[in-house]
């Protein structure tokens, strides 16, 4: 383990680039599934055919090459686009870190979509009735039924969708962004010793995942916590 | 960036909307923070690619320094051209589509000169010899080589290559050797982790490359250098040169001048010997221009 003196530091930043993607695409992921489950439910059908078209193509794709369409396409696609307005621009880049906190945000997305559209759907008819007898308006229905019953539908699933965030920031080395793998990589270059770079790098995510793991459940219980008087 | 929001801003001004200082603040910085827009002004700086894994070639230390004979390569043009260089770390893979995509300006990785990457880059003179060679477990027990230094197609019968993908050694494999059984790896560690597995039983790579990384670490003992320096310039090319976008013939006669400049004043053999055991590279007698 020697080896991987004065390479700690290295490890640390990055796993800070790590911590920094996944909340930026966790913010971006809720957004992204929201907007889809709310177009697969709404009334419309252009919306319908949108948000489908949505989670079948970021589903049906093989996650490195959105990253790297998402990275070099956007570059090309906005150079081409501010040449518009002002011929004399040389290049536009859109830097690794936001395409790929974009590109794995689309994807989980996707996923997230169908939770949501799942777990929105799985709300009790009666308790809506109730509200309605009640003579709640549809925005109150929306926050105080709709809301609480739908995310404890979604959460297991939505941890899930967590993890899959934080194992996807390790995709993002491959357009260069220094986090964990790169750092391993650039370790095993000038060092020689894979297994004690790349088991680093390992144990890092494992412990960011059993966190995020660790809260999921925690939620869990909090959203059961009415219903442990019936046990 | 500046002149591109005055022209949006003007348009809005013609729309009889007046400028609020704190939007072209806040434009101004949200646009700073997605994209890096890159007018003329800063036509001086020019951007790098480089894996930053690659020993003893361009690479990071423990302490983040990149450095590296392409590093000190890239700096001596720089200071004879007075260029401002920014360094961008960029996966073998994606090199060549990265220069294409404006990514950055300049390609200086270990990249040989190659017919097949000329229809899609341009190349400086080159900067350092390309060669390959092959490394062997000790107890294969088979020449791969005919007294008369070809490969034989036979002895490569049974056995497997690794070689790193999309490389000149796997080209020259795919010609050379078609019957050959050859296993393609992303990384240069991963050829010397399967061949000391025993999933490979010979690689090809740059045998400075193999002596610095692989044959001199402890463990590594059983494996030896097989064959001859391959140096075929039909797939190896005339050497390792700086690679650009077409198009751009002032700036690439510029970087072969200073290159050539390099060479004149000794340089290019300076920056060999700041690596150690980099010796080897200049016995070939570098590069012929």
């Amino acid at each position: 383990m020697e080896a991987i003196t004065g390479w700690w530091d290295d490890y640390f930043f990055a796993t800070i680039v790590v911590l920094k993607i996944f909340m930026a695409s966790l913010l971006l992921m809720v957004i992204f599934g929201l907007i889809g489950a709310a177009a697969k439910l709404s009334n419309s059908i252009i919306a319908k055919k949108i948000a489908n078209a949505y989670t079948i193509i970021f589903r049906g794709t093989p996650e490195i090459l959105v990253v790297l369409l998402i990275y070099f396409g956007s570059a090309i696609a906005l150079t081409a686009l501010f040449q518009v307005f002002d011929p004399s621009i040389k290049y536009v880049d859109v830097p690794p870190f936001w395409a790929g906190t974009f590109a794995i945000a689309l994807i989980v997305g996707s996923y997230a979509t169908e939770t949501f559209r799942g777990a929105f759907l799985g709300v009790e008819p009666g308790s809506i009735e109730a509200a309605r007898a009640l003579g709640l308006s549809n925005i109150q229905t929306f926050i105080y039924i709709r809301i609480p019953e739908m995310w404890r539908i979604a959460l297991p699933s939505f941890g899930n969708h967590m993890l899959s965030l934080v194992k996807d920031t390790a995709l993002i080395s491959i357009i260069g962004l220094n986090e964990l793998l790169f750092v391993a990589e650039q370790a095993t270059a000038t060092t020689g010793k894979p297994f004690t770079m790349f088991i680093v790098v390992g144990l890092i995510y494992l412990g960011i995942s059993t966190v995020i793991t660790l809260f999921v459940m925690g939620l869990e219980a909090y959203g059961r916590s009415h219903l442990r008087a019936v046990k | 960036m500046i002149s591109l929001l005055s022209k949006l801003f003007d348009f809005k001004n013609k729309m009889g909307v007046k400028m609020n200082i704190l939007n072209k603040k806040l434009l101004i910085s949200l646009t700073a923070l997605m994209f890096t827009v890159i007018g003329p002004a800063n036509a001086e700086k020019l951007r790098v690619g480089m894996e930053c894994t690659y020993a003893p070639f361009n690479f990071k230390t423990a302490d983040g320094v990149l450095s590296g004979y392409d590093v000190d390569v890239s700096k001596g043009v720089a200071e004879i051209l007075g260029l401002e260089l920014e360094y961008v770390c960029q996966k073998w893979d994606g090199m060549i589509p990265a220069l294409l995509a404006n990514k950055f300006d300049l390609i200086i990785a270990s990249m040989s000169i190659t017919d097949k990457r000329k229809e899609k880059i341009d190349f400086s003179g080159p900067y350092r010899d390309s060669v390959g060679q092959m490394v062997a477990r000790k107890d294969l027990g088979r020449d791969l080589f005919d007294s008369a230094g070809n490969p034989d197609a036979a002895a490569f019968k049974g056995i497997k290559v690794g070689l790193e993908r999309a490389t000149t050694y796997s080209d020259w494999f795919e010609q050379t050797l078609p019957s050959a059984k050859v296993v393609l790896y992303d990384s240069n560690e991963a050829l010397y982790l399967d061949l000391l597995n025993g999933r490979t039983d010979v690689i090809m790579t740059n045998p400075m490359k193999a002596h610095l990384k692989f044959l001199s670490k402890d463990g590594n003992e059983g494996f030896e250098l097989a064959g001859p320096v391959i140096d075929d310039v039909a797939y190896f090319g005339v050497g390792v040169g700086i690679g650009l976008r077409q198009g751009q013939e002032e700036l690439r006669d510029n970087l072969t001048g200073a290159l050539k400049t390099l060479i004149k004043n000794g340089s290019l053999k300076e920056y060999a010997l700041n690596t150690s055991h980099f010796r080897s590279i200049m016995t070939n007698g570098l590069i012929k221009y």
